[in-house]
């Protein structure tokens, strides 16, 4: 630790050679360091020594996490990639029935998390769940239970991982799809290509870097999920470090696990950056962008494409709505019982605790960096948005180690009290580690905003005599108006679904609907799980659907 | 001794860490004058504007306006307190207020000088942008965003007025118009104006002075005519691409001798002692055309420019000469063609090297 601090203050000192030091660049610094805080203090406790659980495991279940984790990861990749790249294909190419609601409908399956996914899977095929009524319902009594196939284990975690992340494929592929040049549709139509031959020689070749970069994300989902492999038992490199710091009490081992998951994670990261970066490069003409003639289906072709996306649209969506749906009405006392009120309450003081944080600090970051122009920052920036990729597992208890050092080597051996209560079990912990999984959600909403303004705008306004204040204040801010209610909105989301960052660092009897949720199913009780489940998609669902345009647009823009 | 209003002495000008232009030194005598900065793409006239505006910082020399110290090793004064307006090459317009909000913010500045100012409908309309006062900036094209941005930067009233590459996106028909517009408004106001381009017949349209960019270096800061006519190297020659160099040998007080076209007569701008092995510059307009003439040079190429032709004539030493006729000329001569040079040749002002 003292060597990281030694570093910091290095980084900081090379970073701010050669220019003033100005507030807004080191105000940018420490916002960048404090997102960087949980992955320095993972690579430094890799290195300290962990308990006999290390000796144990090694030899027993390390094998079986890393095993399972590339079953799940490569089963769910090709699952997403056939779902959201078939979907975006057909709804961007081609006209059928729904095919303009299934447009944006089909990204609803955001508001359905893994973990409720799986609850929602279980209970419909569990021995006498729902379709098991359904079927005595409808052809009378019988064993149907041998017949109903059982959709748990690893199969149950990688659907339920696939149907809800297929979103993240079918988004950015759909937008590199809308970006291709419609001059090279025509191409191939001219060299007398059929449809099969455009899509597998120019259509999905040219999507490629869209179609890695959301893959990419799907991977660093599925590696950082953990309700619904814990819910499944399956045992995973993410599990591994919830269970060897609750079960075995091994923080140093659970920071062990956590730096090879974060090796795994990062090369993820940067293959997606890289083709982000790639993606860029489509042809971006006034031609390019000219509307492209949807070819318009008819009879079985149409038939198909509507059953695809039907399908997709109604496993992915409206099956586990229906489930906790059908749930919560027929176990009505569930729902008389769950404290809604003070769930909302809780959830609408996380989100907008979090928001505020998030935003200020995210545009004074961007602004810095605007402003300093400082290379070392943008690099220290770009590093720091790394904080998406990491699973919240692993924050919340890189949070936890880094409090605890903190504590013990700095404000103690300084004679003041334990600061251990004010960060640990508290909202305050809680929005720290909130912002350091989000920034890059907030920080990369400002910046793409911010990338619209030109420089010259800025100067423009220096010009006409503004100071960087109002340049900030009249310029930026009404012009980022739009782009920072759509990242609370993002941000809202993602703290709604968010599980396992709130399960370790909430404080004593301070739930959210996914706690609730969460807390029910593992104790069996999955038809409690139900009401929460529901108030969560619906909440979820409303954001998406109030953003859906954005996120559309956004992401080709 | 009456100061300069603008004083640029001595300034290395640099971007990104890197010296663009060294060593540059220019005035401009009083307020309301009006000067060019000409140079190839790339070579750093906008770094110029950049640094006078206080968007870039030097380590060199100085920049003085009204006798008051803007940028110096030591001192800077940032950008909005320096009174410059600088109308940028790229689209600028605040991305979120219509266009007429975007130049009534340029009103905003210079209250007090309100009786100089012009009014904003004038304004409007001697810009021709009156139809996209209620567009957005995404809305209009580039050529009606630089007008846009030329008219906040006009209705600020600054000290000093930059404009980088103004009309280079204004179409071609409307182009001589605004060019027209711009200076009368310029010095209507007294505006003391900084124009960089790249086109020479903007700077000397605009420009009482031009200044001529080449090889990190201000290779000549004179008047239009004399940049034109008297170019002080073969740099700015080559630049303003309007002539070839040709072998000759001083004869005497007013003559030199070529091989090709034999005796050529005229004022040298130079003295030169006879005998002297020089290079002569011929410009389009040196040579005049005349069917009866017995010096007959081969037609290589024919340029119709509307007003006149250009034709590139072979010597019997290999070089290629331009040469203006007028285009309502009797008769045209095609390719291969023999094309008849006036004798004996007068060049007004002889220029050598």
């Amino acid at each position: 630790m003292v060597i990281y601090c030694g570093c910091l203050t290095f980084f900081m000192i090379i970073g701010g050679y050669n220019m003033k030091f100005n507030i807004w660049y080191i105000s940018s610094f420490f916002i960048s360091i404090i997102v960087l805080i949980p992955i320095i203090t993972v690579s430094f406790s890799f290195f300290e020594s962990t308990s006999n659980y290390y000796e144990i495991l090694k030899d027993t279940f390390l094998i079986e996490y890393i095993f399972n984790s590339l079953i799940l990861l490569i089963s769910v990749l090709i699952f997403t990639f056939i779902l959201g790249a078939g979907a975006a294909y057909l709804v961007s190419f081609y006209e059928f029935p729904g095919s303009n609601f299934f447009k944006w409908a089909l990204i609803l399956s955001f508001a359905v998390p893994p973990y409720i996914y799986a609850y929602s899977l279980t209970a419909f095929f569990e021995n006498y769940g729902t379709a098991f009524t359904l079927l005595k319902t409808l052809f009378g009594d019988a064993n149907y239970n041998k017949s109903i196939p059982k959709f748990d284990g690893m199969f149950g975690a990688i659907l339920s991982i696939s149907f809800s992340l297929y979103a993240y494929v079918y988004i950015l592929t759909r937008a590199s799809f809308l970006y291709q040049s419609q001059n090279l549709i025509d191409l191939g139509k001219n060299l007398g290509f059929s449809k099969f031959e455009s899509l597998y020689k120019i259509i999905l070749p040219a999507a490629r870097p869209a179609i890695v970069a959301g893959l990419s994300l799907v991977a660093m989902e599925t590696l950082a999920e953990f309700g619904a492999v814990d819910f499944f038992s399956i045992n995973t490199l993410t599990t591994g470090i919830y269970n060897s710091w609750i079960y075995f009490d091994d923080l140093a081992f659970a920071n062990r696990i956590s730096f090879f998951l974060l090796l795994f994670i990062f090369t993820m990261f940067i293959l997606e950056n890289l083709s982000r970066r790639k993606a860029k490069y489509h042809f971006n003409t006034r031609e390019g962008l000219k509307q492209k003639e949807k070819a318009k289906l008819l009879g079985y072709n149409s038939f198909f494409a509507f059953i695809f996306c039907f399908f997709l649209f109604f496993l992915s969506f409206l099956f586990p709505l229906s489930q906790m749906f059908y749930w919560t009405v027929k176990f009505p006392e569930n729902l008389f019982d769950l404290d809604k009120l003070n769930l909302v309450l809780n959830t609408l003081y996380l989100v907008v605790m979090s928001s505020l944080v998030l935003i200020i600090f995210s545009l004074i970051s961007n602004y810095g960096n605007r402003v300093s122009g400082n290379r070392s920052l943008n690099i220290l920036s770009t590093l720091s948005i790394s904080g998406y990729a990491i699973p919240g597992v692993i924050l919340a208890i890189a949070f936890i180690t880094f409090i605890a050092w903190f504590d013990n080597s700095i404000i103690k051996t300084l004679g003041f009290n334990s600061i251990k209560k004010i960060f640990i079990g508290s909202v305050l912990g809680l929005v720290l580690v909130y912002f350091v999984r989000f920034y890059s959600l907030a920080f990369n909403g400002i910046k793409s905003g911010y990338e619209k303004i030109n420089i010259s705008v800025d100067e423009s306004a220096y010009l006409l005599g503004y100071s960087k204040k109002k340049t900030f204040m009249n310029i930026h801010i009404p012009f980022l108006r739009n782009s920072l209610l759509f990242i609370i909105i993002l941000i809202s989301l993602e703290i709604i679904r968010e599980l396992p960052i709130t399960l370790i660092l909430r404080p004593f009897n301070f739930e959210t609907f996914a706690t609730t949720a969460y807390i029910s199913a593992s104790e069996d009780l999955l038809e409690a799980a139900a009401a929460p489940s529901l108030f969560l998609i619906l909440i979820a669902s409303f954001f998406i659907m109030i953003t859906s345009k954005y996120i559309l647009r956004e992401t080709h823009e | 001794m009456n100061k300069n209003f603008l004083e640029v002495k001595n300034v290395d000008f640099s971007a990104g860490g890197k010296i663009k232009v060294k060593n540059v030194s220019f005035s401009i005598k009083k307020e309301g004058d009006i000067i060019c900065l000409l140079g190839p793409s790339g070579v750093g006239k906008t770094t110029i504007l950049r640094t006078i505006a206080g968007l870039e910082k030097i380590n060199n020399g100085t920049i003085e306006l009204n006798g008051k110290t803007l940028s110096s090793k030591k001192i800077n004064i940032e950008p909005e307190d320096r009174n410059i307006s600088l109308a940028f090459q790229e689209n600028s317009l605040f991305p979120h207020y219509s266009v007429k909000k975007n130049i009534l913010l340029g009103a905003e500045r210079n209250k007090e000088k309100k009786n100089q100012s012009i009014r904003f409908e004038k304004l409007v309309d001697l810009l021709n942008i009156s139809k996209i006062l209620n567009k957005y900036p995404h809305q209009i094209s580039a050529g009606e965003a630089q007008r846009a941005s030329l008219a906040r930067s006009l209705i600020s009233l600054p000290d000093l007025l930059l404009l980088d590459e103004p009309l280079s996106n204004v179409d071609q028909s409307f182009k001589e118009e605004i060019q027209v517009s711009l200076k009368k408004i310029l010095k209507k106001l007294k505006i003391t104006t900084i124009i960089v381009t790249h086109d020479s017949y903007e700077a000397f349209y605009l420009g009482s002075k031009c200044g001529i960019i080449i090889n990190q270096e201000l290779k000549q800061f004179d008047d239009p005519y004399n940049v034109y006519h008297l170019p002080n190297s073969i740099e700015v020659v080559n630049f303003l691409n309007r002539g070839i160099l040709i072998p000759a040998e001083v004869t005497g007080e007013n003559s030199l001798e070529n091989d090709d076209l034999g005796t050529i007569e005229g004022n040298f701008i130079k003295h030169y002692p006879k005998g002297s092995n020089v290079k002569l510059l011929i410009q389009p307009e040196d040579l005049e055309h005349d069917d009866k003439s017995n010096l007959k040079l081969e037609v290589v190429d024919r340029k119709f420019r509307g007003t006149n032709f250009i034709y590139t004539l072979r010597t019997p030493s290999n070089t290629l000469i331009p040469v203006f006729v007028h285009s309502h000329h009797i008769h045209q001569h095609e390719v291969d063609e023999k094309f008849g040079i006036k004798r004996p040749i007068h060049i007004d002002h002889i220029v050598c090297f």
